[in-house]
């Protein structure tokens, strides 16, 4: 899809995040990690944020994790969700440790817990933009 | 590990608080309504812009160095002036702030104070009433958010209320008690914009808006705003009102992030308070009252929890209990609160909070033998905190 036929919100990366996004669009699911604890963090920053290092990297996540916590967005935000209502925003914890935001998919809206099983599936939006989304295992 | 200062205990006092009109104000600016409760603050202080040399405020937070705008509106030249960006956690911060600026000789008479015209912005057109903001949407960030269809404060304190609820077994119904019992509150304030009884049946039957919150956790939109003066205890004693003494006050700030450990269970009040008590002196089974800063129900229940009115995860059946009624062991948000009266971000919890101890009212809104009270105010980006704990001289 054209992004010009998009209705959602289009993110725009920091010039921190570049590696995140390029990443999703190639099917992987990149944080970051201390070379020098082996802390694992998102969203990005330019320094550890378990030990403050500047000795990180980007890694590919396994893509597993679990719901640490989730809501149910019952009312419309934004006219790109228009007939999606009731959709699920979750912040997943990875296996590694690193927390982040996205929607849980292929699920009953009801059926979403905390603590359940997920994996990530790439959500290709539109030709430049891919969502990493998570679905349960 | 810090150690607050106690030599500022019961050293600087609150000697007016004042509001505007609160709820739909139609024709009036953030900037005019912060007046219009500077000006009342002033009036009981029995004080007049002249004699004041310090200006703390905030307002809607995209216009730049705020305190600037409203100096000017007032002619008011400061030797003390900033503009806060801490969220809801500003306006208890700037009484904090104003103790501090006064004890280092920086100024000896400030005005504190936030106004808002959020219900005019939120109606003033489509699009930001869709988005239930006023905000330019680039204040929240242009990634790892509006992509995923997340939108608002209320998601963000949804998922510390879900949590909670899986931690603890915490229930809507229990959110909901905390809705009823500061609707009670507002009944009798004739100043609140909520004039009807609730009940836990209209409770559950409001329309869901980002579960687990529905309608009535919700705070209100409101246009507003709220004021106070501090001077020294010394000064207060020629004043036209009883003192409010500043006993102590904390600040706690999560800014790790909520998604971080277990923030968005255990708040920025863990430490916030724990500074302020120890600064004050007392401890939670001292203080009669608390004004909390309520913008959903969830994050009632969780600071009474953290300041230590209860034990964690108990703070669902300590609600239940009819603890926040005026006859209850810990009277809450006696003028409605956020949910009821109405939404100026923590300034009006600071304003009823100093108002409780001026004795001002009836039988039907006064917690009888008020000494001591806390006052909270959360927000920036759900991390941050401030406490403050006021006495009667």
């Amino acid at each position: 899809m054209m992004s010009d036929d998009y209705a959602k919100a289009i993110p725009v990366p920091g010039p921190e995040s570049v590696p995140f996004w390029e990443g999703a669009k190639n099917h992987r699911l990149m944080i970051q990690n201390c070379n020098t604890c082996g802390h694992h963090w998102f969203p990005p920053s330019t320094v550890c944020t378990g030990c403050g290092s500047r000795d990180i990297e980007w890694v590919a996540s396994s893509g597993k994790g679990k719901v640490f916590s989730f809501v149910v967005f019952h009312r419309l935000y934004h006219k790109g969700w228009e007939g999606e209502v009731p959709y699920v925003v979750g912040i997943i914890e990875l296996e590694e440790g690193a927390r982040m935001l996205s929607n849980v998919i292929d699920i009953p809206v009801g059926d979403v817990i905390c603590d359940m099983s997920v994996e990530v599936v790439f959500e290709d939006a539109t030709d430049e933009l891919t969502l990493p989304k998570f679905k349960p295992v | 590990m810090i150690e607050p200062s106690t030599h500022l205990r019961d050293k600087y006092a609150l000697v007016g608080a004042g509001h505007s009109r609160l709820g739909k104000v139609p024709g009036v600016s953030a900037q005019g309504l912060l007046e219009e409760a500077m000006l009342n603050a002033l009036v009981d202080a029995g004080l007049t812009t002249q004699e004041v040399d310090g200006l703390i405020c905030r307002g809607p937070d995209e216009i730049y160095t705020f305190h600037q705008v409203m100096g000017e509106r007032l002619g008011i030249d400061a030797s003390f002036s900033t503009t806060l960006t801490n969220g809801g956690a500003s306006q208890v911060m700037g009484v904090a702030l104003a103790a501090m600026a006064i004890d280092a000789g920086m100024a000896s008479c400030v005005l504190v104070g936030y106004g808002r015209d959020n219900w005019s912005r939120v109606h003033a057109n489509k699009e930001n009433h869709m988005r239930g903001s006023g905000r330019p949407q680039q204040m929240y960030g242009m990634e790892f958010g509006p992509e995923f269809g997340y939108y608002g404060a209320i998601a963000a304190h949804g998922f510390g209320a879900q949590r909670h609820m899986h931690d603890y077994g915490t229930t809507r119904e229990q959110f909901g008690e905390i809705s009823l019992a500061f609707r009670k509150y507002a009944l009798n304030n004739p100043d609140a914009v909520m004039k009807k009884p609730l009940t836990m049946e209209d409770y559950l039957a409001g329309r869901m808006i980002v579960e687990p919150f529905g309608l009535f956790d919700c705070s209100l939109q409101t246009d507003g705003a709220g004021a106070v003066v501090v001077t020294s205890t010394e000064r207060a004693k020629d004043l036209r009102q009883k003192p409010v003494l500043v006993k102590g006050f904390g600040t706690g700030n999560n800014i790790s992030g909520w998604f971080n450990d277990d923030n968005m269970t255990h708040t920025g009040a863990i430490q916030a308070g724990k500074t302020a008590y120890a600064m004050a002196g007392v401890s939670p089974s001292d203080i009669d009252y608390a004004q909390i800063y309520d913008c959903f129900t969830y994050m009632v229940l969780v600071q009474l929890e953290d300041y230590g009115f209860c034990q964690k995860g108990e703070g669902g059946a300590f609600v239940a209990s009819g603890a926040l009624d005026l006859n209850g062991v810990m009277p809450t948000n006696t003028s409605g609160g956020q949910l009821s009266e109405a939404h100026v971000e923590g300034m009006l919890q600071v304003v009823e909070g100093v108002r409780q101890l001026q004795g001002i009212y009836g039988p039907e809104r006064q917690v009888p033998n008020a000494e001591i009270g806390l006052v909270s105010g959360h927000g920036g980006n759900t991390v941050c905190e401030s406490t403050l704990i006021l006495g009667t001289a």
